[in-house]
């Protein structure tokens, strides 16, 4: 028998590609139930208080109204069950501007919604703190034990004895995730079981949090997720309208389809918070860094914390013996922010990086050498050794691919017609971490044609989940690719890590691939015989005649990956061209270099890497949500208002990976890319707008009027 | 969304018969406006009378009457075929751009002239049913004046309204003296000069338009002119499409030598209507088309500008852009 070429590393094409572009593949709300009833949420229009009264009377009496659920009839829910964000209808109080109050249920969406406008609530009004400007100077110690003062040697001292110092201060505004598929959920109950339809980053998490809330058991509900339509961080944990939509289906007794609106999403689903973030660096006339601080002030939902870890990137990016990294919070009426793609390093990194840049231009270095010369050896965080750290050389190949020898060191030197060309470097990073994920994988033969079906509870958020799988277990089986089908996104297979925080790709490869392993190994021992050279699962089958074998493993990170630290790295450059008189901003270029250990393959990865380019160009340029400081609503609803980067404003994108083997990271050598290429796209960004220009823009996004 | 009939109208005089009939009814026309609005609660008509397939749509040239030798573009005409049109592309490059400058290709498609040029404001407070607004429900207050204003008025604003009307197509039009040309329920022709046709906000900012209920924008004709070879529409905004104008500027001029004889400025973004720069137009006229004289033109116009909390950038940046505008303009539309 002929051996199959391996395909992991391969750039083949999506596996749920066809689906997804034929619309086959079903969306939360695209899954057949029967007799749906449509619910829409009522929402505050208050930030803060306490709601009178309700009057529901013109809307019980719409048309096609089938139920009205309010704090006053909804049933008890636990409120700390594990949904984010409250407003779970169990009090009259309103903690921020557009809290779900209540949900209307009719025969069409189109009638819930006009019987929502029919409801008319008196509130008892309080001053609302929405206004983080004013309340920033009240901001106190973080609750979570993790955010508390890092300190490292004497940042003060190293501080006041500098010559070459950069101290200042760099805004990120609120931002939303807004993903292409709003949240959505069709709840169906059996008996006292519920199944709902609803995309989950984290499958598992979705089920066990809403279980908790519904007071069940984590086995009475199941998630059903098989594609995601976008979350980036807005579908990891899940919020209150996921466990509503099941109060509805229950309350009248039907399968309910309960969606957000667009606008709804604003104050629904999370956002990125506020950060005012002080870095003060200090270095001596060679450019060693001899201090790195970092002060994030940030603000949170008035009964609960949620902080971007924005001084993660300078706890391992630099060597410097003093470092400071400390955060304060001052709670809002805002909907609890949660994290959002590349959370903390993405908004970190542009204080970090823009600051780096500055003190490069003090010192009159070029802003690579810089940070090479303050590359760390071991992580300065902790003193552990890197699994592996590709950091210099992303640089140095990126310098070279993106032609760097071609920028001038001073700006405003680079003119082309009516605009000022000029170019920006940053350094990005993302920690790797597997997570514990179990997986079946089941073969069948007839003949001669073995297939496998690999089952596990992980989500694919658009990212190429199935793909990766798919190639992964082909490889570990033997196996064309056509013959095996992966089977992910539902809460009644094998429990698996969240598609959060870059482990997707880490932790459910390696399952996959261990589990394939273990029934490689286990169909040996089964045949009794020894083998000079092992063959496949699928040769096994054949040759030992066996129809049908299964196994299931718990996979668990190495032990020994604890010992090492171990990141992704990339360095990313953008080439901007500002026009002269009106200040608009154009990304002529942008190339992101990155090492993330194993590739699986090179097509998704690159999709992941521009993808993640293109929204930090967004964060760099055009994303802002505005909140009014007097009411606490957003001004910017849709996405005509907030803006995201369309074509036009993207030019040419490159991704480049290093080829890196990590040994140490897990069995496979995968550390993940989901986050790592929005990290330091709005520095590189940033960085370019001040050396086309000579303007420095610390305060995001860097809109026109910000550059005239 | 609130109940409604729907009647797909078989001629303009039943379609404006219908509508004057019913003081709550609408048109619609590509429905990209309308209806957007309609989901949000902020219209609420209780009919509305098709008008997209009334044989309104052709454009052609005008034989006789006041604008002969200029064009005549259908009510119903869909943008992206006024912006592409021959006859427009080759006479009006101006208006071709700013069509061009405004929405996506697929809200082009379906949007149509006669809907441009009546699509509402973009003020956040308008559109938030939960938010005070005068254009919106007269009386509540103007949620912007104290608000967040950014894109929000510097001229002509009054302190019931400082909402931005956020055509492009109109702020060409506006530079290049067109008419609306509309009809009435009594079957009469009303031809409408576009100075005349929108309003500012004053005590009434619930009135967008000039136009009365009943009638409909059958035509909008543009005279004949000799700035075909320099124009430009120059629109700043948030990001490079698909975005409203921070600042417009279309820009047309009829240069003899390097003498300028005729020049038309209109801008879009700074206010309740398209700005007619008629101070920066008096100062070019008869003066050389160099940099200095356009400055000189840019600052006489923006010193009437009153900014608001949050666009006193739109002050220098409507300056730099009439500049550039200009310059653009004299250039044949090559920076
Ligand atoms: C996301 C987004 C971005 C956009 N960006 C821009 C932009 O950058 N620049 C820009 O200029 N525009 C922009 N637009 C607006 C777009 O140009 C308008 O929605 C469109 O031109 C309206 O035309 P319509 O035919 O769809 O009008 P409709 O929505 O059908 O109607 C609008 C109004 O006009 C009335 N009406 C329509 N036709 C007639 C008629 N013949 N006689 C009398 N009354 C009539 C209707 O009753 C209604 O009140 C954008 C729209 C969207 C949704």
């Amino acid at each position: 028998m002929k051996d199959i070429p391996k395909v992991t590393g391969t750039p083949i094409n999506r596996i749920d590609g066809i689906a997804k572009v034929t619309g086959k593949a079903p969306y939360s709300m695209d899954h057949p139930v029967k007799n749906p009833a449509y619910a829409i949420l009522i929402k505050s229009t208050i930030a803060s208080g306490k709601i009178q009264e309700i009057d529901a009377t013109a809307a019980e009496k719409a048309p096609g109204v089938i139920a009205i659920i309010t704090h006053q009839n909804a049933p008890k829910l636990n409120v700390k069950g594990g949904l984010r964000g409250g407003a779970l209808l169990q009090s009259p109080e309103i903690e921020f501007f557009g809290q779900h109050i209540g949900i209307v249920v009719a025969e069409t969406f189109e009638q819930a919604r006009y019987a929502s406008r029919l409801i008319t609530v008196t509130y008892d009004k309080k001053e609302p703190k929405v206004d983080f400007d004013n309340l920033a100077d009240q901001a106190r110690l973080p609750k979570d034990k993790e955010k508390a003062d890092a300190r490292r040697g004497d940042v003060q001292k190293a501080l006041s004895q500098a010559t070459y110092k950069v101290e200042e201060v760099y805004e990120t505004p609120i931002e939303h995730h807004h993903p292409m598929e709003p949240h959505a959920t069709i709840a169906e109950w059996n008996g006292d079981h519920v199944t709902l339809y609803n995309s989950a980053q984290i499958v598992n998490g979705a089920q066990t949090a809403t279980a908790a809330t519904l007071n069940l058991k984590p086995e009475q509900v199941r998630i059903v997720s098989p594609y995601i339509g976008g979350g980036f961080g807005s579908k990891g944990g899940q919020w209150a309208n996921l466990a509503l939509a099941a109060v509805a289906a229950k309350y009248v007794n039907r399968p309910v389809k309960l969606a957000l609106t667009r606008q709804q999403m604003v104050n629904s689903v999370g956002l990125r918070q506020h950060n005012r973030q002080k870095i003060s660096l200090a270095a001596t006339a060679d450019g060693k860094l001899t201090a790195l601080v970092h002060e994030t002030t940030t603000h949170c939902a008035i009964n609960d914390e949620f902080i971007e870890p924005c001084g993660d990137c300078s706890k391992v990016m630099y060597d410097t013996p003093n470092s400071l990294i400390t955060y304060r919070v001052v709670p809002m009426n805002l909907i609890l922010p949660t994290y959002t793609r590349g959370p903390g390093k993405s908004t970190g990194s542009f204080a970090l990086e823009s600051a780096m840049d500055e003190l490069a231009y003090k010192l009159k270095m070029d802003p690579i050498a810089f940070r090479i010369k303050n590359e760390p050896d071991r992580d300065p965080s902790n003193g552990k050794p890197w699994s592996s750290r590709a950091m210099v050389q992303c640089l140095q190949e990126g310098a070279k691919a993106f032609g760097w020898e071609n920028r001038k060191f001073e700006p405003r030197q680079n003119q082309q017609g009516n605009y000022w060309v000029g170019y920006g470097v940053a350094a990005g990073t993302y920690p790797a971490h597997q997570r514990p994920t179990s997986a079946l994988v089941k073969l069948k033969r007839t003949g001669d044609h073995v297939a496998a079906t690999v089952e596990l509870a992980a989500a694919d958020l658009g990212t190429g989940t199935y793909t990766i799988l798919t190639q992964t277990a082909a490889d570990a089986l033997g196996l064309p690719i056509q013959n095996v089908n992966v089977i992910i996104g539902d809460s009644d297979l094998p429990p698996a890590a969240g598609a959060v925080g870059s482990v997707g790709a880490a932790s459910y490869a390696n399952a996959v691939n261990d589990a394939c392993v273990k029934l490689t190994q286990e169909l040996v021992t089964k045949s009794g015989k020894q083998f000079f050279v092992r063959p496949t699962a699928a040769q096994l089958m054949r040759s030992e005649k066996i129809t049908d074998f299964q196994t299931r493993v718990d996979s668990k990170p190495p032990e020994r990956a604890e010992d090492y630290s171990s990141h992704s790295f990339n360095a990313n450059f953008a080439e901007v061209a500002v026009n002269k008189s009106t200040g608009m901003i154009r990304v002529n270029r942008f190339l992101a270099v990155t090492g993330a250990g194993t590739i699986l393959n090179p097509k998704t990865a690159r999709s992941q890497i521009i993808g993640g380019n293109v929204w930090g160009i967004g964060m760099a340029l055009t994303e802002e949500s505005v909140v009014d400081p007097r009411w606490g609503n957003f001004v910017t609803r849709s996405l005509a208002d907030y803006h995201v980067p369309t074509n036009l404003d993207i030019g040419q994108l490159d991704a480049i990976f290093i080829n890196e083997k990590d040994e140490h990271v897990n069995t496979l050598g995968v550390k993940g890319i989901g986050e790592v290429g929005i990290v330091a796209v709005a520095a590189a960004v940033a960085n370019a707008v001040f050396n086309a220009t000579g303007k420095r823009v610390r305060e995001l996004p860097i809109t026109p009027d910000k550059v005239l | 969304m609130r109940a409604f009939t729907y009647t797909r109208a078989k001629d303009a005089t039943s379609a404006i018969k219908l509508l004057a009939e019913n003081p709550n009814a609408k048109f619609l026309a590509g429905g990209t406006n309308l209806l957007d609005l309609m989901k949000e609660d902020v219209e609420r008509p209780n009919a509305l009378i098709d008008i997209s397939e009334l044989d309104l749509s052709e454009i052609k040239p005008i034989i006789n009457g006041a604008n002969q030798g200029g064009i005549s573009l259908g009510g119903l005409g869909k943008n992206t075929d006024s912006a592409n049109h021959l006859l427009v592309r080759q006479h009006y490059p101006l208006l071709s751009q700013a069509i061009l400058a405004g929405a996506s290709g697929q809200i082009r498609n379906m949007a149509t002239n006669g809907g441009n040029l009546l699509q509402r404001t973009r003020c956040p407070y308008f559109y938030e049913v939960a938010m005070p607004c005068n254009k919106r429900e007269p009386g509540t207050g103007c949620g912007a004046r104290e608000g967040i204003n950014r894109m929000h008025a510097i001229f002509g604003w009054s302190e019931h309204c400082v909402a931005v009307y956020p055509s492009d197509m109109a702020v060409a039009l506006t530079a290049l003296d067109a008419t609306v040309i509309v009809r009435s329920a009594n079957g009469q022709q009303r031809s409408i000069p576009i100075a005349d046709f929108y309003r500012l906000p004053g005590n009434e900012p619930e009135k967008d338009t000039n136009l009365m209920h009943g009638e409909l924008i059958t035509a909008i004709e543009l005279p004949k002119n000799r700035f075909a070879e320099q124009s430009y529409y120059l629109k700043v905004r948030d990001r490079a499409s698909y975005a409203f104008a921070l600042v417009s500027v279309a820009a047309a001029l009829e240069i003899e030598g390097n003498t300028i004889k005729q020049a038309r400025i209109a801008m879009g973004g700074v206010a309740h209507k398209p700005w007619r720069a008629l101070k920066a137009e008096q100062i070019l006229v008869g003066k050389e088309a160099t940099e200095a004289t356009f400055k000189r033109a840019a600052n006489a116009e923006m010193a009437d500008a009153k900014p608001l909390t949050h666009n006193a950038f739109k002050v220098e940046l409507g300056n730099r852009s009439i500049v550039l505008a200009l310059q653009m303009a004299v250039n044949g539309g090559k920076a």
